[in-house]
């Protein structure tokens, strides 16, 4: 064969530039990632999960939960929001037409293509949310002229997109989000909800339980399966005195009497994992403003 | 049905032939055009690699615009920054200090105080001789020096103001002003105090 070494030369270039697209390129790019700042706090994320959060990763990968569950918000947008916090001296019916003859310079809508300023019905009572669909040049723009007229306000940032309308996430999922996961369980179909923010949602161990042993119990026309094979049924130890991790199960579903359903080691651990997923803080790389104080810690509540 | 193809009769076993032609120029400019577009989408789309770029952003300067960098938030980011390159070596990061040798200022009664006339002493003369923090007496030899004298009034209030709002902390904010009180009322006579000479003076 003539042309031998020129088909293995072929070979190794094609071979070699995938490798470096889809191997070397990314781990140039985040091989290095750490933890980061959350902005506004002096809080690094993410946190090392709990041990038996860790144990539980390995649950939610042995039991398929990624094949019907992502765990990755995604953001269409940003907008800025202005909230104002003191009128100083103004009556709120001048500055409401002030407000909205600042609306009306070509200054400020022009610069963004994409985002229409709104002004909020507001009552003037404070603090409030007067101006929406700002983006960040604009709301910083008509902050000052909000400054110099002797009120004072916040920008707020906001991501906005449809999983954060459904109340899925508060902003996007960035690479920290899985720094503590090996593998990662990103997952690519939704036929349940996206669970990256789930335990902020539904932080309750006991709802997680008996979710997980009767779904269709505590959320109706759910499609999930059943997990039961995650829980034991069996004889209570001290008749009449169920355990302490005994399910409450509502009449239905109930074991007969003298018998409970307790879940085992991985039931536990698999919910430690779900409630251990929290994307609810601000960072660099997926800015907002929380308009609470954010944990990422851990929700203990058992 | 008139477009339909026509063969020709005349040469029935006419085979297809090979020959020499230049490329189009339409192609070749075709090309260029949408290697162009792909380049220009790139360059709007493609946040140069950066990996802290993502989704609607389209790039690091886009992203910058969107920290938070009024008010309070940042006066924070300012104060951690200064403080990581400053106090953070021998501080921590964590605000834990080193038992017996650095002390902690997370949980400090001399960092929460209510005034800020002793905490903003520390930094400006340095501090030599025993100190107690938390109820722990701290002995460190070396003393700590005039670490903040050098810094400008806001970056100092913005790393006391750092420190007592962080690590649980719960002390008020500090301004430039007040930094700026504290280094007049130094002037030049800079001594590093001790524990008990700062406990005389008032909060």
């Amino acid at each position: 064969m003539k042309t031998g070494f020129h088909v293995f030369l072929a070979a190794l270039i094609a071979l070699g530039a995938s490798w470096c697209g889809f191997v070397l390129a990314p781990v140039l790019q985040l091989g290095t990632e750490k933890q980061a700042a959350v902005l506004n706090s002096s809080d690094i994320y993410p946190i090392q999960r709990p041990g038996d959060a860790t144990l539980g990763l390995q649950v939610y990968r042995a039991s398929g939960c990624a094949a019907c569950h992502t765990t990755q918000v995604q953001q269409d947008g940003v907008s800025c929001e202005i909230a104002l916090t003191s009128l100083g001296k103004n009556q709120p019916q001048e500055f409401k037409k002030f407000i909205a003859s600042l609306l009306e310079l070509p200054l400020l809508n022009s610069r963004s293509n994409s985002v229409t300023a709104q002004l909020q019905d507001w009552s003037g009572a404070v603090p409030q949310i007067i101006v929406t669909n700002l983006d960040a040049d604009a709301a910083n723009d008509l902050l000052q002229h909000i400054n110099a007229a002797g009120c004072k306000a916040e920008v707020h940032v906001v991501a906005t997109g449809t999983d954060t309308a459904r109340s899925w996430g508060t902003r996007r999922s960035v690479a920290e989000d899985f720094l503590w996961d090996d593998p990662v369980q990103l997952g690519d179909i939704r036929i349940g909800p996206d669970l990256a923010d789930v335990g902020a949602r539904l932080g309750n161990a006991d709802w997680q339980l008996l979710h997980l042993y009767a779904p269709q119990s505590v959320v109706k026309g759910s499609v999930m399966p059943p997990f039961r094979f995650l829980f034991e049924v069996h004889k209570e130890k001290i008749a009449g005195v169920p355990s302490p991790d005994a399910l409450h199960l509502p009449k239905e579903l109930a074991p007969p009497a003298g018998f409970e359903v307790v879940p085992t080691d991985d039931a536990k651990n698999l919910v430690a994992y779900l409630l251990s997923l929290r994307a609810d803080v601000p960072l660099y790389d997926a800015p907002f403003t929380a308009l609470q104080a954010p944990t990422n810690a851990p929700s203990n509540k058992k | 049905m008139s477009d339909e193809p026509k063969f020709s009769s005349t040469q029935p076993d006419a085979g297809p032939t090979a020959a020499r032609s230049t490329l189009p120029m339409w192609i070749f400019s075709l090309t260029v055009v949408l290697l162009y577009l792909g380049a220009v989408y790139f360059d709007h789309h493609g946040g140069w690699f950066d990996a802290r770029v993502y989704g609607p952003y389209a790039s690091a300067e886009e992203l910058d615009s969107y920290q938070p960098k009024s008010g309070a938030a940042a006066v924070l980011a300012q104060g951690r920054k200064t403080y990581e390159m400053v106090c953070g070596i021998c501080h921590g990061v964590d605000g834990l200090g080193k038992p017996g040798q650095f002390p902690p200022l997370a949980g400090s009664e001399w960092v929460n105080a209510k005034g800020v006339q002793r905490l903003t002493h520390i930094p400006l003369t340095g501090v030599t001789g025993p100190i107690t923090v938390k109820g722990e007496q701290m002995n460190f030899p070396a003393g700590m020096a005039a670490m903040g004298a050098a810094l400008s009034d806001s970056d100092l209030a913005a790393v006391l103001t750092y420190i007592r709002s962080s690590w649980g902390n719960k002390g008020g904010p500090v301004t430039a002003d007040d930094v700026k009180n504290v280094r007049a009322e130094i002037g030049g006579n800079a001594q590093p105090m001790t524990g008990d000479e700062m406990m005389k003076m008032p909060e």
